[in-house]
């Protein structure tokens, strides 16, 4: 076999979080601008959050005088930690990475919970109402996710073997396990996780301006300039990781390079953003199709993930093999 | 764990038998009649394609004209006429059922564990019997039991009885896809009757009770 020129491994690494940092903004542009076709609008450009955050980066911060320093910092840490996450999944390559094994794909839920508690601290020490509201329902919610998330690493940890991401692609990929029913109950567990996450109908209305029926999107009321720029463009990155675990450590995880070549590299970098946009495009058609849950009711949405993700594990045990 | 991996045809059987599973739980969850014969109409058209699967792996040329008699029956017909019967009555909601939601999830999501584990307690293993997509079909039907069980209401009912059937045809379509046409079809029919038996009751209860509730019919009449 002969190789040619290969992208050194941690050229890749640095490659990955690039693709997450620069290709998030696009991929919300592409989602916000499918889904105001879909509702007969003409849409903002698919480049209008890099502008929104060009924009935001130009201008001042202004900070309540009732707020210290954890207000400023967690923007920032959060920003790092949108950063450390795409070091430990598969974002372009199907071989480890020399930092990919730095921790588990619950290693890297720690660290987007870190992330989330991050900005939750901040809204909660700006002293607004509403940002407060919006970090305490963050929080609660967020608390009802995690098991979902155990249960759902368990199942594919049961098929694998482990839970290094690299290895659960791996096995993804190399055979059909994928088509097993724990699998497939995994994954839609995973899916419904993401659509919490990502603060999408029917658990949130990412669009609206209405205070009261926020959750996510309260947290950022009382930041301004580059802090809020950060914040926005950590919310992308966050949802371009989910995206990419769901896609690539899943569902899908084809168009990877296997050999660090720079073709391929560039290929997976195109394929994953195609696929990212894909899967941007079901969220948007379901943002269309389902109306917004009450409150309350939201619970019951996060029981329902978590019993798909324990019937997964269940099904390993119990039924047949 | 790993041990057996399936084939990417029997892996496709599965997907789909377990996005029927999964449409039974939304019934189970469903408030609006009307949503719930949607997602009926949705889990037909599931089990449709998993006839067109079968048929396309196994070279059962039979078993096309069966996918597209269920798909014209149950996916069309089927919901069409409880849809009209339901504007016909004029009620948006199911009744309350026995059980909150998340009790009855529960109840399901054990029942289905059962089904798995009966099946998988089998231990047959053979080359022409998908296991696993008969381990769902049997959750599917158990699920349907649950749904007929805990609603008191005729159309929730019903619908419990049709996708009941549903989790029927999984099974026969994976293990007996070669049966004759005749037999197939035979079990459609069965619904047919199901159908206007149903819609009978529905009409007649409604017409005597004003109401669709079910509660209404254990008290004696005097």
């Amino acid at each position: 076999m002969t190789v040619g020129l290969v992208v050194v491994p941690k050229a890749v690494q640095a490659l990955q979080v690039l693709t997450i940092v620069l290709g998030a903004p696009l991929v919300s542009g592409v989602i916000a601008h499918a889904e105001a076709r879909l509702q007969g609008r003409r849409g903002p450009r698919i480049f209008q959050p890099y502008y929104d955050i060009v924009k935001l980066f130009g201008k001042e911060t202004l900070v309540t005088d009732q707020s210290s320093w954890v207000f400023l910092a967690a923007p920032v840490v959060a920003f790092g930690c949108y950063l450390i996450v795409p070091l430990l999944i598969p974002v372009l390559t199907t071989y480890g990475l020399p930092l990919g094994y730095m921790g588990d794909i619950l290693g890297g839920g720690f660290v987007l919970a870190l992330a989330g508690f991050c900005v939750a601290l901040a809204a909660a020490e700006s002293g607004a109402p509403y940002a407060q509201l919006g970090s305490s329902r963050a929080m609660t919610f967020g608390a009802l996710v995690e098991p979902t998330i155990l249960f759902v690493v368990f199942a594919v940890g049961l098929i694998t073997s482990t839970d290094l991401p690299y290895a659960l692609a791996a096995t993804v990929r190399s055979s059909s396990e994928i088509l097993r029913p724990g699998h497939v109950l995994a994954a839609v567990a995973f899916f419904l996780v993401v659509l919490v996450d990502t603060g999408r109908i029917p658990v949130e209305t990412h669009t609206g301006t209405l205070e009261l029926g926020m959750i996510d999107e309260a947290r950022t009321l009382e930041h301004s300039g580059p802090a809020l720029a950060l914040l926005k463009w950590g919310s992308a990155m966050k949802q371009l990781i989910l995206y990419t675990i769901l896609i690539n450590v899943f569902v899908a995880p084809f168009g990877l390079s296997s050999n660090g070549a720079p073709l391929s590299v560039v290929g997976a970098i195109a394929a994953l953003c195609g696929k990212a946009m894909l899967l941007g495009l079901v969220f948007a058609v379901i943002d269309n199709l389902f109306s917004k849950l009450r409150l309350f009711k939201i619970t019951e949405f996060l029981a329902a993930a978590f019993g798909i993700a324990v019937l997964a594990v269940v099904v390993f045990y119990v039924g047949p093999t | 764990m790993t041990g057996h991996v399936p084939s990417a045809t029997a892996g496709t059987e599965d997907v789909v038998a377990v996005v029927v599973l999964l449409t039974e739980f939304a019934m189970l969850r469903a408030p609006l009649l009307r949503s719930q014969v949607r997602l009926y109409a949705f889990q037909s058209l599931a089990v449709s394609v998993l006839a067109v699967v079968v048929a396309a792996t196994r070279h059962e040329a039979d078993v096309y004209a069966l996918a597209g008699l269920s798909f014209a029956l149950k996916v069309v017909i089927v919901p069409s006429v409880m849809t009209r019967l339901l504007r016909d009555v004029e009620v948006d909601l199911a009744g309350s059922a026995k059980l909150g939601v998340a009790s009855s999830t529960l109840v399901a999501l054990g029942v289905s564990v059962f089904g798995f584990f009966a099946i998988g307690s089998l231990h047959v293993h053979s080359a022409l019997l998908p296991e696993t997509t008969l381990a769902v079909a049997s959750a599917v039907v158990l699920v349907a039991f649950v749904l007929v069980v805990l609603r008191s209401d005729v159309v929730s009912q019903a619908m419990g009885f049709f996708s009941l059937e549903n989790g029927v045809s999984i099974a026969s379509l994976v293990v007996a896809a070669g049966l004759p046409l005749v037999v197939e079809t035979t079990f459609l029919f069965d619904l047919l009757v199901a159908v206007v038996a149903f819609g009978i009751i529905m009409r007649v209860h409604h017409g005597r009770s004003k109401t669709l509730s079910t509660d209404e019919l254990d008290r004696l009449r005097g």
